[in-house]
């Protein structure tokens, strides 16, 4: 498991970040395997997100890590993308739009997440927060892989690891952690939902006469 | 004019005949029978502790002209207990169904009552024709991070409860177990079974929602289930069938990603294919059992020293047999 996440950060690192055209490693092995790729990217992702969620929710304290929590959103929540989608709509998505939507939502996601980063928790949680950024920076990566093996333009995102411009502090303490705990549920929604785009995608794009099994089940 | 009456069980009751006074003479009756007068009060009838049984038609009639002065249907029955409520999608991404019961039964007419909320938004969940304890409901977003909330309300003459259940869309998903499994012997292979199932029904769309599958097996002379998780296709070969055994097989299906298994399909029983001419089948048996009961895991004894070859014949194992009978009579004789 752990081994994806360092392969694909590794990638990063090789590959110049943010300079994506030279994303030699995903070229050699093609879209269809790509693809495959960031399938189990995501699935990975959401089995680290399980331990991560329920680790970050417990240092929020109650009501954040009760199971039946059920806010209402408020209308400041919405600056975190969200997944949701119109069932008719997401059927009838391009492939473009499909991988620039999954695109968009992770470099904002990683913002955010690396804002969260850094600041007061357990040493443990600042370590596994930093994990999951960098495996999902990786994700990030392998989605923008997909899209310039496909010829896809990339959309722009935002410049690096800095706090999104625009994002009002939270007045108080508590609407801080419900930024918190509406982020980490936007996160786990998108990486359910990437599966089942990155399934689409695989449907669609024919395979490359070579396939290589990717054994990354077993998570 | 006729009433229906409902009233708890245990309760006492008590039965006015109608405008009459309480010093009026009358004579009640409970389904056509007279009703002893040592349960009256005057005009009234004092029905204490009342059970089930007691329920039924009362009439009052005036003493002398017997002309009917008041009749009552009485239900006893009790106020309900909380409902159970379960939400499921085995439909995925098209939707999902509620359904509920009641842990006890109650005896007297009950109204339920469902209402869906998500979010801010009141859902309508359509009621089945059938079964009747069942409403659905239609996605109309997907990948929703807002939970459902639904609550079930029931009501009746006695008493009313309810019960809430609040979910994420993803929670509920639980497919319907695969169809149409089939399992068959293959043709010169012993140890092989050929096991294929379909998709279930219900399940909308596998190409963009596809489920995997898991299989159990076992020989129906053991407790131990074999599994193997599969997750595309909808068939595998079983390589590892002890010969000549009936074997029972299941299959099971989930959403790739989300949600839980199904229940697992209706069993199949088949047995590999075997080449065992009849008039040695009884002797076959008797040597392969009497070697399974020794060591239960061994494969069938074809790995002994008098092996002749890679096939599972009866006639090698009655050869081995005797020959082994042989070199223990020598044996024996030279101790």
């Amino acid at each position: 498991g752990d081994s994806w996440g360092i392969f694909t950060f590794l990638c990063a690192a090789l590959c110049n970040l943010p300079a994506l055209p030279a994303l030699n490693c995903t070229e050699e092995l093609g879209t269809s395997q790509s693809i495959q790729k960031t399938y189990d990217l995501t699935r990975y992702l959401e089995h680290q997100l399980r331990t991560l969620a329920g680790t970050y929710l417990n240092y929020l304290g109650p009501p954040f890590n009760e199971p039946d929590f059920n806010p209402p959103r408020l209308a400041r929540a919405e600056r975190v993308p969200s997944a949701t989608v119109d069932l008719d709509l997401w059927r009838g998505l391009t492939d473009n739009a499909r991988l620039a939507a999954n695109y968009r939502a992770y470099s904002r996601l990683l913002c955010y997440l690396r804002a969260l980063d850094g600041q007061e928790g357990t040493a443990e949680l600042r370590h596994r927060l930093g994990h999951f950024c960098s495996s999902l920076q990786g994700l990030v990566l392998s989605i923008a892989g997909v899209m310039s093996s496909l010829g896809y333009p990339l959309p722009a995102g935002p410049a690096g690891p800095t706090t999104p411009p625009g994002t009002p502090v939270a007045p108080n303490d508590f609407l801080k952690k419900m930024d918190d705990f509406w982020l980490l549920k936007e996160l786990q929604t998108w990486l359910w939902r990437s599966a089942k785009d990155f399934n689409r995608l695989k449907k669609k794009v024919p395979p490359a006469v070579v396939t290589l099994r990717l054994e990354a089940r077993g998570f | 004019d006729s009433h229906i009456q409902y009233e708890r069980v245990g309760a006492d009751v008590t039965m006015k005949c109608g405008s009459m006074d309480w010093d009026a003479a009358v004579t009640w009756t409970a389904n056509g029978t007279d009703i002893d007068p040592s349960h009256l009060n005057g005009s009234y009838l004092i029905l204490k502790n009342v059970d089930l049984t007691q329920s039924g038609q009362y009439s009052c009639y005036e003493g002398s002209s017997w002309r009917l002065k008041y009749q009552t249907y009485l239900r006893v029955g009790m106020p309900p207990k909380e409902p159970v409520l379960m939400c499921r999608s085995n439909n995925y991404p098209k939707g999902f169904y509620c359904s509920w019961h009641l842990p006890t039964p109650t005896y007297i007419p009950n109204f339920f009552n469902i209402s869906v909320i998500h979010g801010t938004r009141e859902m309508v969940c359509e009621k089945d024709a059938f079964p009747k304890n069942r409403c659905h409901i239609r996605y109309v977003q997907l990948f929703s991070t807002v939970k459902y909330k639904v609550t079930l309300t029931v009501t009746n003459a006695l008493g009313k409860n309810s019960t809430t259940f609040t979910f994420d869309e993803f929670t509920i998903v639980k497919p319907d177990p695969p169809e149409s499994v089939v399992a068959k012997p293959v043709p010169n292979n012993p140890r092989r079974l050929e096991v294929s199932w379909q998709n279930p029904s219900s399940w909308p769309d596998p190409e963009s929602f596809p489920l995997k599958f898991f299989l159990r097996y076992r020989p129906l002379i053991l407790d131990q289930w074999q599994h193997v998780e599969l997750s595309d296709g909808t068939s595998h070969t079983i390589t590892d069938a002890y010969a000549g055994k009936e074997y029972i097989i299941q299959v099971a299906a989930k959403d790739n990603d989300i949600g839980t298994w199904s229940d697992w399909s209706v069993a199949v029983h088949a047995t590999p294919w075997t080449e065992e001419p009849k008039h040695l089948t009884t002797e076959a048996q008797i040597t392969e059992t009497t070697s399974a009961s020794t060591s239960s895991f061994m494969p069938p004894p074809t790995t002994k020293i008098c092996d002749k070859g890679a096939v599972v014949g009866s006639g090698a194992v009655a050869v081995c047999w005797t020959a082994g009978l042989v070199v223990a009579a020598y044996g024996v004789l030279f101790i």
